[in-house]
């Protein structure tokens, strides 16, 4: 047996192990504490935890060398004999998907009760009565409000550009694979990337508003570091799918690794590059306004302080005004997209 | 002029290419290699301007050792040995005249090459080269417009650009029609006379071989199995470099 079958067979095991213990853990929580004891908040201990993730465990071992029982060999794709008669695996699959259904359904308190109650319903009446009747006298601010959000996504955007395109040379395995150096240079580059892409721009405002006070620039910032992380993942998986050829006549030429990089591969990602920037800016005017919410400045933060004093009239118009520019701005952007292509 | 001793290549995934290639190159020679698929050719080419690094064993270039130099010296070892390739490999969305010009990046300053800023001998040596391969006219068309047997004759005037001494090709005709060929063949053939530039040429078809070869190095599972003249490989050789059931496919 060779290397990769070998890791292939652990990792099947892992994965079997991980889901008897999940379903488990699941049954146990959440069917048996919230749905049978009708327990609202179950306390957490480890014991239970570790002792149920033990007998998950144990069953995935016990069961793990039955034919058509691993659902970890199906993934991996480790061919078994096909025996029709009791394909287990596929129980368990469906198994785990209903499972994981009802916990969810437990989790988010999903309740007819509360969807359907008359005093809710005719409170939603008239909000969306009031809204539907949106108050023109706070056009102004709330146009102003709207570009000061365009133009904080814009700035945000401009700012990311250099950032993520020096970045995204780092972060591109087919540049980064000569020497030991280069190989750890990438790593870093990729694990620093996909920590800060990982956090919501919405969360980086709000830790970004404790070092340089709540309003527009903690919200332009946020976005930034957002925006560097993403695009210089889609640009370096961009540069990872070029074609190697010009870069190869660039070296035989004699050229310096800039050159090789300038000639050989900015001309083949110009215009994707191009592309995803200017779908950034349109995702950045959307996320601005969210960010806005929590006081990052712009159309956001005015819809938040309306809200804050129920006038919903004046909402229904900030709500259109959003819909509107996020409409437009979808409109142009996929034109602009098109029309470099 | 060129000297290959012992040339090993172990690719990472294990894949021995070349195992123990020996061979010298004279001036003003063209030299063609031949063998199967996956016989090592284009490996052994590339590990002549050292696109690849051997893993073992001395290229020699001009009486020097370029096997383990490295950075600047690399660089202008490479500036004097010219490559051709299967699929062009021009840069794309740049015109004729600029890809061209990029034969010259070795000698122009950083800044300069990156910024555009090409000086006007280089840009008539550079019109000088497409004229060479019959392109005059075309300098200002994008690259990737042109037919395959013109993107392969400014591949050529690139390598020209960079007064090469000697030119690699890893089967430069592989990609285009009968006629195309020839005519490609030709250009290298009038480079190599004309101007003097030793040729290393990767080929598929051994008409064309017959035609412009002087000398031919047969390979076969990395190893040197057949030197000699074009019109000595008569049918046991064919046989000995190709296997016992090939038949010989012509192009006219
Ligand atoms: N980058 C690489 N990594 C790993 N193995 C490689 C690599 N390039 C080539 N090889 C292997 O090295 C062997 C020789 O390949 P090479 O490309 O030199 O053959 P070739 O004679 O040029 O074939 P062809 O006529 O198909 O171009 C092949 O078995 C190939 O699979
Ligand atoms: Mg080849």
């Amino acid at each position: 047996m060779n290397k990769t079958k070998k890791i292939d067979l652990v990792k099947a095991y892992l994965s079997d192990a991980f889901f008897w213990s999940y379903s488990l853990i699941v049954c146990h929580k959440v069917i048996y504490d919230k749905l049978i004891l009708g327990t609202r908040y179950p306390v957490f201990s480890w014991t239970t935890t570790i002792i149920t993730t033990f007998i998950g465990i144990l069953i995935a071992t016990i069961l793990f060398n039955i034919k058509n029982f691993s659902v970890g060999k199906k993934i991996k794709n480790i061919s078994e004999i096909e025996n029709n008669n009791f394909p287990f695996y596929k129980f368990f699959s469906y198994f785990l998907f209903i499972i994981t259904f009802v916990a969810g359904l437990k989790i988010s308190q999903v309740s007819m009760d509360d969807l359907f109650s008359s005093s809710g319903a005719s409170g939603a009446g008239k909000l969306f009565g009031a809204m539907l009747n949106p108050n023109f006298s706070i056009f102004e601010p709330a146009l102003f409000a709207t570009i000061e959000t365009i133009f904080m996504a814009f700035i945000a955007t401009v700012f990311a550009i250099p950032i993520a395109f020096l970045l995204s040379f780092f972060a591109a395995r087919n540049l980064m694979s000569h020497n030991i150096f280069a190989k750890s240079a990438y790593v870093t580059t990729r694990f620093v990337l996909n920590i800060t892409r990982s956090i919501e721009p919405l969360v980086w405002a709000t830790i970004l508003s404790v070092w340089v006070g709540i309003g527009p620039f903690a919200g332009m910032l946020a976005l930034c570091l957002h925006s560097v992380a993403s695009l210089a993942k889609l640009y370096s998986e961009q540069i990872e799918g070029i074609n190697d050829g010009p870069i190869e006549a660039m070296t035989a030429t004699g050229a310096h690794q800039i050159q090789i990089i300038w000639f050989g591969v900015v001309p083949q990602i110009v215009l994707p590059f191009l592309s995803f920037t200017i779908y950034r800016w349109d995702i950045n005017v959307r996320m601005a306004t969210v960010i806005g919410l929590v006081g990052g400045g712009g159309i956001g933060t005015l819809l938040m302080q309306y809200q804050g004093l129920a006038k919903w009239n004046e909402v229904g118009l900030i709500v259109l005004i959003i819909a509107i520019v996020v409409m437009i701005m979808d409109f142009a952007s996929a034109k602009i997209r098109e029309a470099i292509k | 002029m060129l000297k290959i001793g012992s040339l090993e290549k172990k690719y990472p995934n294990g894949c021995h290419a070349l195992k123990g290639v020996s061979f010298d190159v004279e001036k003003g020679e063209f030299l063609v290699i031949i063998g199967l698929s996956g016989s090592g050719k284009s490996t052994l080419l590339r590990c002549i301007n050292r696109i690849h690094d051997p893993t073992s064993g001395v290229v020699e270039f001009n009486g020097k050792n370029i096997t383990s130099i490295k950075g600047k010296e690399l660089r202008e070892a490479r500036s004097k040995i010219g490559m051709i390739f299967q699929h062009f490999n021009l840069i794309p969305r740049r015109s004729v005249l600029v890809n061209v010009l990029t034969g010259k990046m070795a000698k122009l300053g950083l800044i300069k090459s990156i910024l555009g800023l090409y000086s006007e001998e280089d840009k008539k040596e550079a019109l000088e080269k497409i004229k060479i391969v019959g392109l005059e006219g075309k300098e200002n068309v994008r690259a990737d417009n042109l037919s395959g047997g013109q993107q392969q004759r400014v591949s050529i005037a690139r390598a020209l650009m960079q007064n090469p001494e000697v030119l690699l090709a890893d089967e430069p005709v592989a990609s285009l029609d009968p006629a195309t060929s020839h005519s490609v063949m030709q250009y290298l053939e009038k480079i190599n006379k004309e101007y003097g530039v030793t040729v290393i040429c990767n080929l598929h078809f051994l008409s064309l071989v017959r035609q412009y070869a002087t000398r031919v190095i047969a390979l076969k599972n990395g190893e040197i199995v057949f030197q000699g003249g074009p019109k000595e490989i008569n049918d046991t050789w064919f046989k000995e470099i190709y296997g016992e059931e090939a038949v010989e496919v012509t192009i006219n």
